[in-house]
């Protein structure tokens, strides 16, 4: 027999705060939603408490002095989690304002056990805690005095089997010094940064006991719909290994859709591998991952791009849209200017997810990088680094382009030194042969694979990319003006 | 939509109509469940707002619907508001009545949705309906 307790989970309803919390939240635990003023604490209150309450398990909502309740429901109801029919049959309000005015902690906690104990409630919400803390303690009773009604709350809370959330309005330096972060067994930590213009909300789950939380700050949005967060990609040890030494190399190749280009690349792209993409503009990159997509329609596998570079109203050719519309290829939205790498992260796993998708295309990182809130392009790196072993540990095989601007003076292959971060790198680039710009392409690097050393010429026609003459005949092509060898050698050089 | 379609104006047009024979201080009854509901939702002030406001837009049909100076307790309110029905014929108490009670649910509609509205309605009209029952009962 096991004779440990088994603490059920139970599902927030918020979508990715169950991943943050370890699996869910426990139940009958005491909990403490903390932030400053705006971040979404109430927002966040009820729609876990729409999500959980139900008429066999309901839930109290005790307000204090804090936001006015007029307001709140009036506010509140515009969330689609906010369903009014529940009201009275699952979830009941009760204004705490009168016991308040007599300032005393013990008054207070007699309301809310009478309360309890008549309505029996699963959960319990006390929004905003910190004004019973205030009101209190401005008036007669100190420190001692709220430890012990923390105390006396949570415990009666527990025994009354509700699960409890305290909302507050706390400051940082607050939170260490609060008997309230002591006694609670949860806290989500709820912020929000203004960076050069661009506002970030983050959230954290600073402590869950008996569970493992995701560690760290997390990005989330309150959009129509409410709270979404977007667990921030942790790399695993698997996964990372996986990222470094492709273990999956040659157990199949992934087709590119350019006559002549698998077998410069050792017989296709291996699965699983993302592959960076890089040239000036107008080298071509786009049309190479539009073959790229096309080829996998042609094979049955779905595709997905991120569009950076243009809106999908002006999506890129005929051909790019055709597999778009045919729902070959799913296009991810992109709201320009405040992502966050997981939230991007996250609407191409979803996509992945659904569509069974097997092409990943990111075009481009610039236009990516641009598309970022500030502060997450200052940590672009090491985000995307999280970023492709996540897609790749899922098994797809990405292409990524990125713009590069020809210097013909030193060898580049990423503006954000991300080169490391690509199993596989095709560069193209512009060349002057005989007073005209012709493109070159070559591949530079398949980890773990044999794969063709040429520079080879190639042209875009309606057909897409076709491949040309190697440039064995040329010396110098790196620095934009190869020059035969023939001429070399006729000179001696 | 006018108010006079909806759900909750017949509700309260039924239950007037229910207690026709009953006196002023009658009126009173559902005014106090009803102050009971909309508190623990919104708090003494809240209710306290409420009912200053509905008592002003009455008072344009109804002048002499004027509350206490002092009032500030929903129970001196309501005892306020019982002198005031027992100051006039009842036809004419209970006229001002029903135009008090739908203009502050016209009120509370119109900040926290007709949804949640009717519920506080149907609660204290249900909750007088069973203490009714429970007296007789004990009775």
């Amino acid at each position: 027999m096991n004779a440990k307790v088994n603490i059920r989970r139970l599902k927030t309803g918020v979508p990715g705060l169950d991943n943050l919390l370890g699996g869910g939240l426990p139940e009958f635990s005491f909990n403490l939603i903390a932030g400053s003023p705006g971040t979404g604490k109430t927002t966040l209150a009820h729609q876990i408490m729409f999500g959980l309450a139900t008429p066999a398990s309901p839930a109290l909502f005790f307000t204090v002095l804090g936001e006015p309740t007029l307001k709140m429901l009036r506010y509140q109801q515009q969330f689609p989690f906010f369903d009014a029919e529940k009201i009275n049959k699952s979830i009941r309000y009760f204004n705490l304002s009168i016991e308040l005015v007599e300032g005393n902690f013990d008054r207070v906690l007699k309301s809310i056990i009478e309360e309890v104990k008549k309505y029996q409630p699963g959960f319990v919400f006390v929004d905003s805690f910190r004004s019973i803390v205030h009101a209190i303690m401005d008036k007669t009773q100190g420190e001692a005095a709220l430890e012990r009604f923390v105390q006396q709350l949570g415990v009666h809370m527990a025994t009354w089997q509700a699960t409890t959330f305290l909302i507050g309005e706390y400051l940082v330096p607050e939170a260490g010094s609060s008997p309230v972060f002591t006694i609670a067994d949860g806290i989500v930590w709820m912020a929000q940064n203004l960076h050069r213009n661009s506002l970030v909300r983050k959230i954290q789950v600073v402590k869950i006991r008996g569970q493992e939380q995701a560690p760290g700050l997390h990005t989330f949005r309150i959009s129509d719909n409410g709270i979404q967060i977007y667990p921030r990609a942790i790399i695993n040890a698997g996964a990372s290994s996986d990222a470094a030494g492709k273990g999956n190399a040659g157990e199949g190749r992934v087709a590119m859709g350019i006559p002549g280009l698998d077998a410069m690349m050792g017989g296709g792209l291996p699965s699983g591998y993302s592959l960076l993409v890089v040239g000036p503009s107008g080298s071509g990159k786009t049309i190479l991952a539009t073959e790229f997509l096309t080829e996998g329609a042609k094979r049955g596998e779905t595709g997905v791009i991120a569009a950076f570079e243009k809106s999908p109203s002006q999506l890129l050719s005929n051909q790019l849209s055709a597999l778009i519309k045919s729902r070959q290829v799913g296009v991810i939205e992109t709201r320009a200017l405040d992502l966050s790498i997981d939230q991007t992260l996250h609407d191409l796993t979803e996509m992945i997810t659904r569509t069974n998708a097997k092409r990943v295309v990111i075009d481009s990182l610039s236009g990516f990088e641009l598309a970022l809130a500030p502060e997450f392009q200052e940590d672009f790196r090491a985000s995307l680094y999280r970023m492709i072993a996540e897609l790749t540990s899922i098994g797809v095989t990405i292409l990524m382009t990125s713009e590069l601007e020809d210097r013909y003076t030193d060898l580049r292959f990423s503006p954000f030194g991300s080169a490391f971060l690509a199993d596989a790198i095709i560069v193209q680039r512009y060349i002057e042969i005989n007073g005209e710009f012709k493109r070159a392409i070559s591949v530079v690097k398949v980890r773990g694979s044999q794969h063709s050393k040429q520079i080879r010429l190639f042209d875009i026609n309606d057909d897409g990319i076709v491949l040309g003459a190697p440039l064995s005949d040329y010396t110098g092509i790196m620095t934009g003006r190869p020059v035969p060898s023939s001429a070399n050698s006729r000179t001696g050089q | 939509m006018k108010s006079s379609d909806l759900f909750r104006d017949e509700l309260i047009k039924n239950y007037l109509d229910r207690y026709v024979d009953r006196d002023a201080g009658d009126l009173i009854i559902l005014w106090e469940r009803m102050a009971i509901q909309i508190i623990a939702l919104v708090g003494d002030g809240g209710f306290n707002s409420l009912y200053e406001r509905s008592l002003a837009l009455t008072q344009t049909t109804f002048p002499w619907l004027v509350d206490a100076p002092t009032a500030v307790q929903s129970a001196q309110r309501c005892a306020t508001l019982r002198l005031r029905f027992e100051e006039q014929l009842i036809a004419q108490a209970r006229a001002a009545n029903h135009q008090l009670l739908v203009t502050l649910t016209d009120l509370l509609a119109s900040l926290i949705g007709e949804r949640i509205t009717v519920v506080i309605l149907k609660m204290a009209m249900d909750s007088e309906h069973a203490e009714v029952n429970s007296t007789k009962e004990s009775n």
